[in-house]
């Protein structure tokens, strides 16, 4: 399974039609994702920066002091200008551009699992 | 100057959002499954092109409201947040959410000018919209109070940072936050509802709730409601 968290759900549909729709889940903010990660953990987790609630951050925080789940490849997608270098500490592979990336780029993201 | 460079760049930030969203779409016609899906991309994306196009459309509306250049006339308070409920059902129920409307209001009429309360109410919901939970329903609500009508829109989401509550004690706000309000937004419609309240003597507000937020304003009644009522 694939998640996608970001708040705004029309852009998670466009990420979850490039991947194959059935292996992905859709969550609009942070604490249903965490509610849902134990019983059916996520091979690669597509996460948005600026969430309803709970932020990125503090999702990773969370998720990232669990042994079973701070393994788990993120890629961050958003429209904020950040460096992949400042937050490797945080488990973050990659960081799409909501502005730049394609379904090319989101596809090639399957191989960090 | 600081301040219009800031309007721009809020600006600029809350517009990127659809483009980028269009953009999507556009890339998903490819992938859609079925005549019918591509059918309902095709849709979202007029949608979400008209949305930012109202969005433009009121903000060169700011420029002639400070020229004074609109006119204030007896406004029918209920039909008004008809048409918006209406223009905005199919986006709710795309989203899976919901909004409801409540009129206790005996002034059927306030005092206001029709296309900027319009734009009042469209940002309200659509602020409402965006803050929700799924499946939580959102309700508009219109009821006198005090001689004056009082229109509301509650969510229930995250609730407004105190410091935005208190900047919006004195009626209306200065100028769009620069950082995002609640996450995912620059507070751009309510900035614009707040400068079209104002025009039209009409204060707007926020009442925080631990699972969301209410956004009001209160219209004056027009002097010759009795005539019509």
């Amino acid at each position: 399974m694939i998640y996608i968290i970001d708040d705004d759900y029309k852009m998670a549909e466009c990420i979850a039609r490039y991947l194959r729709p059935e292996e992905t889940k859709i969550f609009t903010n942070a604490i249903e994702a965490i509610e849902n990660i134990d019983d059916d953990a996520p091979k690669l987790i597509f996460l948005d920066v600026l969430l309803d609630g709970p932020d990125a951050f503090t999702f990773l925080n969370e998720i990232g002091s669990y042994e079973n789940t701070a393994k788990i490849p993120i890629v961050i997608i958003t429209s904020l200008n950040l460096k992949t270098r400042n937050l490797r500490a945080y488990g973050i592979k990659k960081i799409l551009s909501k502005e730049t990336l394609t379904p090319e780029d989101v596809k090639l993201c399957l191989k960090l699992i | 100057m600081t301040s219009e460079v800031d309007g721009v760049l809020v600006a600029a930030h809350e517009l990127k959002g659809p483009l980028a969203l269009l953009r999507q779409l556009a890339f998903s016609l490819e992938y859609a499954d079925s005549e019918r899906e591509r059918r309902e991309i095709g849709r979202e994306m007029i949608d979400i092109s008209e949305r930012a196009m109202k969005q433009i459309n009121d903000l060169t509306r700011l420029r002639s409201i400070e020229s004074g250049l609109f006119e204030i006339e007896p406004v029918a308070i209920r039909a008004v947040c008809n048409d918006v409920t209406s223009e905005l059902k199919d986006l709710f129920r795309a989203n899976h959410k919901n909004l409801e409307s409540d009129y206790h209001n005996r002034l059927r009429l306030v005092a206001g000018n029709r296309d900027l309360l319009h734009s009042v109410v469209y940002n309200f919901c659509l602020n409402a919209l965006h803050y929700s939970s799924q499946e939580t329903a959102s309700s508009l609500s219109v009821r006198d109070k005090n001689g004056r009508v009082r229109l509301e829109v509650r969510d229930y989401g995250p609730s407004l940072p105190a410091d935005v509550w208190r900047a919006m004690r004195q009626g209306y706000l200065e100028q769009p936050t620069s950082i995002a309000m609640r996450p995912g937004s620059s507070g751009l419609g309510l900035y614009i509802a707040s400068k079209f309240s104002k025009a039209m003597h009409a204060p707007v507000g926020a009442i925080r709730h631990r699972d969301g937020t209410s956004f009001y304003v209160e219209l004056p009644a027009p002097r010759q409601e009795n005539l019509f009522s």
